[in-house]
């Protein structure tokens, strides 16, 4: 038991203190019958040297990304982390604190925070960015639940089919005991038809959710949409890739009402799915609707500038059945890593990340489709994610053929949409080398 | 406007409500928060109020007003139409505190004639109510 | 020592030029950017992000760490957190390239050691919980929460049960509440007694057939245990509705008692406290949600299976509730719970709980005598203390408590909750602190209690800071770094 501290003196002087017996006795409220009376059966402890071999053995027993060529995209990337960020990150005050409810003694959360708040704010050109939520998939369900009740506009939700269908099929589950209507808008050509989106659209829709790039990768035509939807009194909820922002348009100079995003790209590791970043910002009408934790600037009593969490009325400790979301923990840590990955990037080094990905992408796609056994099954304007499809349908050989030779050669989309189920979506990170593409198309593409 | 406290009515969820005569025959009532009720949420941060127009209901909420870890709601004594909201109040929270029977106003409602009406205290049994909660 | 330069925000220390990032040159032919993306997509001007190079932002971001209390530094007897010890070799294990650098869409052959991992992490919860199908997706307590809520309300459309109503103790967290809401269902509250346990006949005169769930916190949000759990849980089943155990205080039943054979049909865990977190300054943390054999069709998907000797991802589940987050859920945390658990054993787990209960209760002996404990003298985890008399006596209130403590050292205890007890002290020292450190503790509340008000009122006098002034943070929100701003 390597993390007690008290030994059987202590103990003993402990239970004098109590007046009790035995630790035994100090369960006396647990009623006989409701003990488990055998131990557990789980299997038996094992101390750190055989703990961490038998951890080791299990990790060793997967194929990391890292020692094979990830071409898999999806909502989580193979971007490279800085050493520093991971360095800061683990830093014991920022790994083993908590929630800054004492504000006088959290500073450094609250800081990080504001910093990470203003970071979004400026990476999406919206006004407010919250401190977290858990991941990108539950942040656009939050920000729809947002934009329903800003807008006093419950019934009705647009979400195109190009958004993630991870997203799309958590906006079901969160909507699913509500009165609301979901109606998922066909993307055929790979991005939203602006006249698909005017037919549909009306005076009871809250929002349409838009992906930026899309889930196949392509760029949405945003500004004709945030028109049509704003025509319309509705809101435009866009899911963004953090990365992407690089190069492309500021969501909120594109007319998105409230951003999410997957922050997962700014400076976490991949770790199978988990812990991820949510992001959320949005302008300034839909403030005292936002989820989660806010840290706000202001002064202690000697007038000097400090932090605290504020608004904190719109929260479920203090609004309960009426609160703007059940969230209370977060993902402090990881916004800490993406405040310190965007602090490092600064706007040069994020904009020629986002180069590389967009031109390892365009040449990856173009190399992929040179021979004619995969074509580009979406002719649109991308940024580091594309479609192929294989012209043979066998898209479960390719993947094998590249696997054997440790590449993940990218994610076949049957799972989700059947007609693309002769499709593979291919992502291309910073990451990549030319070396690494060629051996891909000389595997699958030639 | 600055009215008498002792001369106006009272909810027992610490609204005020003063009813005057309109044009055509109907009631106009102005709404505000009691001083005690006040005192009691300490430093106001936020407030939200009806937008013009809304029909409101009474015993039903039209509002919220914040301080910095709790929030209230604020409920209508009568069954109306907002005519008129007080537009400077949300910048100046302050005039609830200082000037609660005057400044400090909410809202004015058009009073539906024979519509739901909260029971109304008259103060001094509002006053009994407030000093029996503190105790 | 405190660097006060480095602490200024990262956006002042900013200069035009500066750069951390030296990315490698483009290794494949370089195509003007306007050919690829159409113009009204791309950026007109750079990002208004900070500029600093790498030395700048270390030493800004170390410094800014200096001015957190942390469980490595500090006593953090946060009730209701279990801010217990954070075990490194766990943060070692969860960093090893085979489980961090794993992609969620890899294919099952290539993460056979990550799906073993949570395949058996499924099934030691289960046996810890007595509930036997697990979920290891929701990201936190309030989401696994609202996942199991969900899981409720599609177990009854699916049997044709037409109920909303989800009944919730006064005394219980917030987000219990909040997530019946979001799950579609009214909330009804069931009073307390005055140490804290449910009122039997507020319950019984709350049942009827439109009660879904009961949610409970057992032990109790003031540490004491349902001594009548059995009987509530029947009471509820008998109207055909479901028992829902907010896991929260698990860390007071280890191996003691289990929530499926006190009654409960559902519950979450929280990884973060039980099993030792960290909880990262307010998260990662990961909610895995428990339930009864009858409920195991409508949890989220997907979930892990063994077919012979191979693991794989489980899809095929048409009752599944769908998904309440993306891929397969806080696998980093999830790796670091498995690691603690293995660490424990059968015999150490039971441990942990004894040694919880242990120490809460030496503490509660004692600080009853200086501050009362209005429950009475026993508790399980944690207890709850209230300054009602020393407010009175000396307009000393629970929060003048808990800042005055920062400028001894240790970090505060939850105040003002559960709301069902006036200045509330709430205390958990969880079974990693020692009996010298609680004394310490308790030496040091008990002087605080003698000081004059006026020390108290002004405390803490020696943090980075003193009280901030929340009105003016509330009034005038400044939630962003502006330029202009001062």
């Amino acid at each position: 038991m390597p993390y007690l501290l008290n030994n059987a003196a202590d103990q003993k002087a402990m239970l004098a203190s109590i007046g009790a017996a035995s630790i035994d006795e100090l369960f006396a409220m647990v009623p006989a019958e409701l003990r488990l009376g055998r131990p557990l059966d789980v299997p038996p402890a094992l101390g750190e040297l055989a703990l961490t071999s038998h951890l080791g053995d299990l990790a060793a027993k997967n194929d990391a990304a890292g020692s094979g060529v990830c071409f898999l995209g999806g909502g989580s990337y193979d971007h490279f982390v800085p050493a520093v960020v991971d360095f800061i990150a683990s830093r014991s005050e920022f790994v083993t604190s908590y929630t800054p409810y004492q504000p006088e003694v959290s500073q450094g959360n609250l800081q990080a925070m504001f910093e990470y708040q203003t970071l979004i704010a400026q990476l999406t050109g919206l006004d407010y960015s919250n401190s977290s939520l858990y991941d990108g998939g539950s942040a656009v369900a939050e920000a729809v639940l947002m934009a329903m009740s800003v807008n006093r506009r419950p019934g009705r939700v647009l979400i195109a089919a190009s958004v993630h269908p991870d997203y799309r099929q958590i906006l079901a589950t969160y909507l699913a005991n509500l009165d609301v209507e979901l109606v998922v808008l066909q993307t055929p050509g790979g991005t939203l038809d602006p006249e698909t989106l005017r037919t549909a659209i009306d005076d009871r829709t809250a929002c349409l959710l838009l992906q930026q790039p899309n889930f196949f990768g392509c760029v949405e035509k945003m500004e004709v949409l945030a028109k049509i939807v704003h025509d319309a009194g509705a809101s435009l909820v866009t899911s963004v890739d953090p990365i992407s922002l690089g190069l492309l348009k500021r969501p909120g100079d594109a007319g998105a009402d409230i951003v999410v995003a997957e922050g997962q790209s700014l400076g976490t590791p991949m770790s199978f799915g988990g812990p991820y970043l949510g992001i959320l910002a949005c302008r300034e009408k839909f403030l005292r609707r936002m989820p989660g934790r806010l840290v706000g600037q202001t002064v202690d009593r000697s007038g000097r500038r400090c932090w605290v969490l504020t608004l904190q009325t719109r929260e479920q400790h203090i609004r309960r059945d009426k609160a703007t979301s059940n969230i209370c923990t977060n993902q402090a840590l990881l916004a800490v890593r993406a405040a310190i990955y965007l602090s490092t990037m600064g706007p040069t080094g994020l904009a020629e990340v986002a180069n590389l990905c967009l031109q390892k992408a365009h040449y990856a796609a173009e190399q992929l489709t040179k021979s004619g056994r995969l074509t580009l099954a979406f002719p649109q304007p991308m940024f580091k994610e594309f479609v192929v499809r294989a012209t043979d349908g066998r898209v479960d050989d390719l993947l094998a053929k590249a696997q054997a030779a440790g590449i993940f050669a990218g994610l076949p989309l049957g799972r989700w949409y059947p007609e693309l189920d002769d499709c593979l979506l291919v992502a291309v990170t910073e990451k990549r080398t030319k070396e690494e593409i060629d051996k891909l198309v000389s595997i699958v593409g030639g | 406007m600055k009215l008498d406290p002792k001369s106006i009515q009272y909810t027992s969820t610490h609204e005020w409500i003063h009813l005057e005569d309109g044009p055509g025959g109907t009631k106009t009532a102005t709404v505000g928060v009691s001083d005690f009720a006040i005192q009691a949420l300490t430093d106001l941060v936020h407030i939200e109020l009806p937008e013009l127009g809304r029909t409101l209901h009474a015993g039903k909420p039209f509002g919220e007003v914040e301080s910095v870890k709790a929030v209230s709601d604020l409920y209508s004594p009568v069954e109306g139409e907002v005519v008129e909201v007080n537009a400077s109040i949300a910048q100046h929270l302050d005039l609830m505190t200082t000037d609660p029977y005057g400044a400090g106003w909410l809202i004015k409602v058009r009073v539906k004639s024979g519509g739901s009406q909260s029971q109304l205290l008259d103060h001094a049994t509002y006053k009994r109510q407030c000093e029996q909660a503190m105790e | 020592m405190r660097n006060t330069r480095s602490t200024e925000l990262i956006f002042e220390l900013s200069k035009p030029g500066c750069s951390g990032a030296h990315l490698p040159p483009c290794d494949v032919p370089l195509r003007p950017v306007a050919e690829l993306i159409p113009a009204e997509a791309l950026a007109s001007k750079p990002l208004p992000l900070p500029e600093l190079g790498e030395p700048d932002i270390v030493r800004h971001f170390v410094n800014l760490s200096t001015l957190n209390m942390s469980v490595d530094t500090h006593f953090y007897p946060l009730g209701s957190c279990t801010m217990k010890y954070n075990p490194k070799r766990n943060e070692r294990i969860a960093a090893m390239p085979g489980f961090a650098n794993l992609h969620p869409y890899q294919s099952d052959d290539t993460i056979q050691g990550m799906l073993e991992l949570l395949y058996r992490s499924q099934q030691m919860l289960a046996e810890i919980s007595g509930l036997p199908a697990v979920s290891l997706q929701p990201a936190a307590g309030a989401q696994g929460e609202f996942a199991a809520l969900l899981v409720a309300a599609a177990y009854f459309r699916d049997k044709g049960i037409k109920k909303s109503v989800v009944l919730i103790p006064d005394g219980a967290h917030g987000t219990n509440p909040a997530s019946a809401v979001m799950s579609g269902f009214t909330t009804v509250p069931v009073k307390s007694t005055a140490n804290g346990l449910i009122d039997l006949d507020d319950l019984k005169a709350r049942l009827n057939d439109g009660v879904a769930v009961l949610m409970i916190t057992n032990p109790n949000t003031l540490g004491i245990f349902e001594t009548h759990i059995a009987e509530i849980a029947e009471m509820v089943h008998e109207v055909g509705g479901l028992v829902y155990l907010d896991g929260a205080n698990m860390n007071a039943i280890l191996g003691i008692t289990r929530p499926g054979d006190f009654g409960a049909d559902l519950m979450h865990f929280n990884p973060h406290k039980t099993f030792s977190g960290p909880h990262g300054g307010g998260g990662p943390g990961a909610g895995p949600i428990g339930v009864t054999e009858k409920l195991a069709p409508y949890l989220p998907s997907p979930i892990v299976v063994k077919d012979g000797g191979r693991y794989r991802l489980d899809y095929n589940r048409p009752k599944s509730i769908g998904r309440v987050r993306s891929f397969f859920g806080n696998t980093g945390v999830l790796v670091r719970m498995y690691s603690y658990i293995r660490t424990h054993g059968p015999d150490g787990l039971r441990r942990i709980s004894e040694n919880a209960v242990l120490n809460a209760n030496y503490l509660l002996s004692r600080v009853k005598h200086f501050l009362p404990v209005p429950q009475g003298d026993r508790c399980m985890h944690e207890f709850v203390a209230s300054a009602t008399r020393i407010k009175a006596d000396r307009d000393i209130s629970a929060m003048d408590i808990a800042k005055r403590l920062l400028d001894y050292g240790f970090h505060a205890p939850t105040v003002y909750f559960p709301l069902i007890v006036k200045e509330a002290i709430m205390v958990e020292p969880t079974e990693t602190e020692s009996k010298a450190t609680l004394d310490a503790f308790a030496e040091t509340l008990e002087r605080i209690v003698t000081e004059t008000p006026e020390q108290l009122h002004d405390a803490p006098s020696s943090a980075p800071v003193s009280r901030p002034d929340e009105v003016r943070a509330a009034r005038q929100p400044m939630l962003t770094w502006k330029p202009t701003a001062t």
